[in-house]
């Protein structure tokens, strides 16, 4: 049943440059990184008036800490938005920016709203442990053994998609090794220059030998992930982390990164109202619930359900940003679907590109759109498998 | 004397010797700035910077913990010379080439403190001429410093004067490396390779020379010369893999190039059989194959006749296993030396031509036998030196045996044996009550009169020396409580008698009955034994009880172990815990109950009790319980999982620290503990310790009541890790019940989060998870292996 009364167009969308955990973004806080963000988008649509923006949906997959405080508000006022745009934050682990981006385009879809700003944002740097500032788990998980994998680590179940779905160490070391070098071969043909605001860093360090504090200044341009040197020999040298006998690796498994993004959603009224150029038609989202302990073929359901919500043949679709949490379930939801490879994650993935959490789905939204515009091809997904056994997967019809 | 301060030090050379002693000072909290030469391409000080990576990565490490690199700096010679003018000592170590050590010496001389010490750590370069090297005016400042290799763990240090070097001096370098660094001091003289090098390698040269006239296997050899008669377990052939055969060859060509005079100076060669191993390139361990080849698991040795490897298989004959056997040295010897077996034959000579070079060379290369033989000891790894062995055996029946060989042209050099030999040394030994032979003053010489020296109640004594008795106030089977009057009769001293210092009922009682008798009699109390500090509860007495089903007696015997604990926190007087060596499990948890701690830095100390499918129930969980509460207490969050998290995985793990230093960080010793570099000063350390909290008028605090813990969410925490572990192949099942029981015991319980507990509701939480693992059969397999096998079962 849809009850959608008129379409969501997706008219600007950037982010930041992609930062390793600890490294150039190390220092940046994500409410500072989600006002570029936000600034930078709205920069995309001159003209626009701020005040317009009915909503600002952020996602964030651990919204505690530096990230707490209900970030999109804080984000949107360092942004300059005026006071009367209201903020909130979402969380989905993984999907939190797709999710973002969704349900801004679906207040659109709604007709309550004509002008949205999907959003993610996310620091590993600065948050203290990956499971969030204070781990405080709920003693019941295990009173059953059923419950037990609600409190597996991402990378157990990327080792038990592995063995399920019998995906090599080898396999998943060469998917590991393409996604560097596309990466690499992307940022070398400036094909992410469309979608990157860079970020000038001004990082504050002490300098001990004057007991002066030194201003460290520099822009981010670039994502800092991918390595041009990956190699089979050198991922092959790699230990298992998860499992005695495993086969996923620091090397085929995502990186933790900081980064941030934004998109500027709204209704037709609004594109010929200020004369804009939208990118993108927001063509569908599906979330599908999977079990925990295989969290990684997610997208396994998620897939299927939005191609029929949106009435696409999967062949249709061009361009698949398959968030690559684990090459083994990256893998397993390519053969799994029979998803040409040609068509997943062109530009590289999260093994080398990074994965900051909440952010990701906003940003390979940012990719995505901008991707079908450069390349002339006209459907294309972002989709990703989500923590405690979820997949999320968002279609975009590009408009030219 | 005014106090002798070193502020802050220079290592010049940043090679395998120089990285190391930089970070021995590091340890010692002496910061270094350590120096090489300047890199040709990139960072000027790269080439520092690469070593003081590498020395993280090395095992056993050099750093007691891992931040001590940071007190390291990095320098090169063409940037930062000016930075010697801060330090008061400047330890060379580079490259044994006598020019270039001259042309550094030339380069750094204007940039030296008026008050430094100039010392090289040459292995075996003339001090004397080295001195030549230097501007007159430093001369006096410039001594030999000769480490041994690794330089943390070698307790050996060979302080070599020149003719100019200012006496006074060399007594306040000595007094700070015995006290500062730990380290065991021998005045050698300056003669090639100095004291233990000289005899060292000649020994060795001894070996290869019997090995080949006996036509015995290098691995046979070095069976015959590993622990069996006292020497390290690498023995003599899988000593020189380590040392590098390029390495042993240059020592050796030093001896050949600079000892002409020599009788023994034909040995002085590298054998063919060596050369053409350096010749392939097959130096030893550095390069994967040497005289032993590891191929995977299975070790190899070079078979001479074969010019191959084979399969290593070294048996001792039986017959001649059965006199080493034999504890009478005289014995032993004369049935060595009577016995026609090879490998008897073998052992015989080789000691009789140590003895014989040990003898003829004393006067030339040390003071005394005692210098001697303790450069053996600690710079060997040797349990007795060579004249220890000679008296031990009976010294004129070897000198008659010694002598007949020569005279028979058996011995490796028909030079005879020094006339002192044969005179009044052949009644009393070369190690007496006076004090040792010295062959240069035909006297006896006492033990040096520094006062570093009053801190080491019980030095380490050669042969025939007797240790003070000390004064017993009472004793059952499993302590002795007694006094030192010479050092502080207001404090007593108890001290562990069994075997390994396990913890069984007598300790346990009588650890009480000595801190009843403290508080009555004495103004504090010293637990304090020699090494290991303790392993433990006594497992045999444990599995007994399970056997007879006997848990109701067995839960008392906890009960019993933890009022000890508690015995020795809330104690009227202070009770300073003075530690070395292996500290596990109960042991562990008396030295955490104690005021105060002092520990050696050789210190290993860790709650293993989850290798015997247990979990610490002596105080230990429920002290670290307690800790958490009181950090967590004063921060913002008030939440006392913070601190159990990195414990609970300490606990889980049996982590072991690697140092006394690391035991701080491990939370097994508080940051207010001291760490002592000289074991031998340990009593004493903790006997001024305990004096000092008596004279600061200390009383116990009171037991703390309103205890937050973590409860079920921590526990829940703690088991989110387990599962995942155990999901991964990496714990088995019984791993994750125990560490639930840690994780349960230091979360005060399964009690919803932040209730409020006190000190006896942690111990019987921790008591009762102790007996249920003791019910448990997988528990029970593992304690029963840890008593057959002495090492800890997977199951």
């Amino acid at each position: 049943m849809n009850k959608q009364i008129q379409d969501a167009y997706i008219v600007a969308a950037t982010r930041l440059p992609v930062g390793r955990r600890k490294g150039m973004l190390g220092h940046v806080r994500p409410d500072d990184m989600l006002a570029h963000a936000i600034r930078s988008v709205m920069a995309q649509a001159p003209g626009l008036d701020p005040a317009l923006v009915e909503d600002v949906i952020v996602g964030c997959a651990m919204p505690e800490a530096e990230q707490g405080m209900n970030v999109a508000r804080i984000g949107l006022l360092l942004a300059g938005l005026p006071n009367s745009v209201p903020g909130i934050t979402v969380n989905r682990f993984c999907a939190s920016g797709v999710q973002a981006v969704a349900m801004a385009a679906d207040r659109i879809r709604l007709g309550e709203a004509d002008v949205m700003i999907g959003a993610g944002t996310e620091t590993m740097s600065l948050m203290n442990q990956i499971m969030g500032n204070k781990i405080a788990l709920n003693p019941a998980i295990f009173e059953k053994e059923e419950n037990y994998s609600i409190a597996y680590g991402m990378g157990i179940t990327a080792e038990k998609v592995a063995a399920q779905w019998k995906i090599s160490r080898d396999d998943q070391d060469a998917f590991a090794v393409a996604s560097n070098q596309k990466a690499c071969a992307a940022i070398a043909a400036g094909h992410f220059r469309a979608e990157i605001s860079p970020y000038a860093v001004k990082a504050r360090v002490p300098n001990l030998r004057t007991s002066e504090v030194a201003v460290k200044e520099y822009l981010a341009e670039n994502d800092e992930g991918p390595r041009s040197d990956s190699s089979l020999e050198g991922l092959a040298r790699l230990r298992p982390v998860f499992a005695a006998r495993g086969s996923v690796t620091a090397g085929n498994s995502s990186q933790m990164s900081d980064g941030a993004a934004a998109v500027l959603v709204v209704s037709e009224k609004i594109v010929k109202q200020f004369d804009l150029k939208p990118l993108a038609r927001f063509a569908g989202f599906s979330v599908a619930g999977v079990a925990p302990e295989i969290m990684g073929i997610g997208p396994i359901e998620a897939i299927p359900r939005v191609l029929k919500q949106a009435g696409v043949r999967q062949d249709e679709v061009d361009w698949f940003e398959l968030n690559e949490a684990f090459a083994a379930q990256s893998l397993a939801v390519m053969r799994t679907l029979d998803l040409d490879p040609a068509k997943v994650n062109p530009l590289g993935g999260a093994i080398a590109l990074g994965h900051p959490l909440g952010a990701t789905g906003a940003i390979r939204t940012a990719t995505l759109v901008h991707g079908l515009q450069r390349t002339g091809q006209r459907y294309g997904m972002v989709t990703m498998c989500i923590g405690t056994g979820m997949g999320a997967a968002g279609l975009f019809e590009a408009i030219r | 004397m005014s106090n002798f301060i070193v502020r802050k030090a220079a290592v010049l050379g940043a090679g395998v010797m120089g990285a190391q002693i930089a970070a021995h000072l590091a340890n010692a909290e002496v910061p270094v700035v350590l120096f090489d030469l300047p890199a040709k391409e990139g960072d000027p000080s790269g080439i520092v910077r690469k070593a003081i990576d590498a020395l993280r990565k090395l095992e056993p490490s050099p750093l007691a913990t891992k931040d001590r690199v940071t007190y390291i700096d990095a320098a090169n010679y063409s940037q930062h010379l000016d930075q010697l003018q801060d330090c008061d000592l400047i330890i060379e170590a580079i490259a044994e080439k006598m020019e270039w050590k001259d042309d550094l010496y030339r380069q750094i001389a204007p940039f030296i403190a008026p008050t430094a010490i100039i010392a090289s750590n040459t292995s075996g370069l003339s001090i004397n001429r080295l001195s030549q090297g230097l501007p007159e005016a430093l001369r006096s400042r410039f001594c030999g410093i000769h480490f041994f290799n690794p330089p943390r763990y070698m307790h050996l240090v060979e302080l070599v004067a020149t003719r100019s070097t200012d006496p006074s001096l060399l007594d306040n370098l000595e007094s700070w490396l015995v006290s500062r660094l730990g380290k065991g001091i021998v005045r050698a003289l300056d003669t090639p390779n100095f004291v233990a090098n000289r005899v060292g390698v000649f020994s060795m040269l001894a070996v290869m020379h019997h090995t080949q006239r006996l036509g015995l296997g290098f691995d046979v050899v070095d069976s015959l010369t590993g622990p069996i008669i006292g020497r390290p377990k690498s023995a003599t052939y899988r000593t020189a893999d380590v040392v590098g055969l390029d390495t042993l060859a240059h020592v050796i060509k030093t001896m050949q190039d600079t000892l002409p005079e020599d009788p023994w100076h034909g040995y002085y060669g590298v054998p063919g059989w060596l050369a053409a191993l350096i010749g392939k390139g097959a130096l030893g361990q550095k390069t994967r194959c040497g005289i032993f080849r590891k191929d995977g698991r299975a070790i190899k040795v070079l078979d001479l006749s074969l010019q191959d490897y084979r399969d290593s298989a070294a048996d001792i004959d039986p017959t001649v296993l059965a006199i080493l056997k034999n504890r009478n040295p005289a014995e032993k010897f004369a049935q060595l030396r009577a016995s026609e077996h090879p490998h008897a034959q073998f052992l015989w000579a080789i000691f009789r031509d140590i003895f014989h070079y040990t003898a003829f060379h004393l006067a030339d290369i040390a003071d005394n036998a005692r210098d001697v033989d303790f450069a053996m000891r600690w710079g060997f790894g040797w349990a007795q030196g060579p004249f220890e062995s000679w008296q031990a055996a009976g010294w004129q029946a070897i000198a008659d045996a010694v002598k007949a060989d020569i005279d028979a042209g058996r011995a490796m050099s028909p030079v005879p044996l020094p006339a002192w030999v044969f005179g009044p040394v052949a009644q009393a030994g070369v190690h007496t009550a006076q004090g040792s032979y010295s062959a240069s003053a035909d006297a006896y010489r006492p033990r040096s009169t520094l006062p570093v020296y009053r801190r080491q109640v019980f030095p380490e004594r050669v042969l025939g020396e007797k240790a003070v008795a000390g004064t017993t106030v009472w004793e059952n089977e499993g302590v002795r409580l007694w006094t030192l009057p010479q050092v502080d009769d207001g404090i007593a001293i108890v001290s562990i008698k069994t075997r390994n210092h396990t913890l069984g009922r007598d300790v346990i009682v009588g650890l009480q009955e000595a801190v009843a008798r403290a508080e009555t009699g004495y103004q504090g109390l010293v637990l304090w034994h020699e090494a290991p500090f303790a392993f433990g509860a006594n497992l045999k007495e444990v599995a007994e009880a399970i056997a007879g089903g006997e848990f109701e007696l067995l839960e008392r015997y906890v009960a019993e172990f933890q009022n000890a604990s508690m015995c020795l926190k809330y104690a009227k007087v202070p009770v300073v815990a003075a530690v070395q060596g292996m500290a596990l499990g109960g042991g562990c948890e008396f030295l955490m109950h104690a005021a105060k701690r002092v520990i050696a830095l050789e210190s290993y100390i860790g709650l293993v009790e989850a290798g015997v499918g247990l979990i610490p129930a002596g105080g230990g969980c429920k002290e670290f319980a307690i800790r958490a509460a009181q950090y967590a207490a004063k921060t913002g969050g008030n939440d006392p999982f913070e601190f159990i998290q990195p414990v609970f995985m300490t606990i889980a793990m049996a982590t072991v620290s690697k140092s006394g230093a690391q035991a701080r960080e491990l939370g097994f010793a508080r940051e207010t503990d001291k760490v002592v570099f000289n074991a031998n000063e340990l009593l004493y350390v903790a006997l001024r310790e305990a004096r000092g909290l008596a004279e600061g008028g200390y009383y116990p605090r009171l037991s703390p009541r309103a205890i937050k813990v973590a409860g079920r969410t921590g526990i829940a925490n703690c088991e989110m890790m387990l599962a995942n572990m155990k999901e991964g192949g990496m714990i088995s099942a019984h791993d994750y019940a125990v560490a639930k029981a840690a994780a349960t015991a230091l979360c005060g319980g399964d009690i919803e989060t932040g209730s409020l507990v006190d000190e006896q509701w942690l111990l019987s939480v921790e008591r009762k998870l102790f007996v249920e693992l003791l019910k448990n059969p997988k528990t029970q397999q593992r304690i029963q292996h840890m008593l057959e096998t002495g090492k800890p079962l997977r199951n």
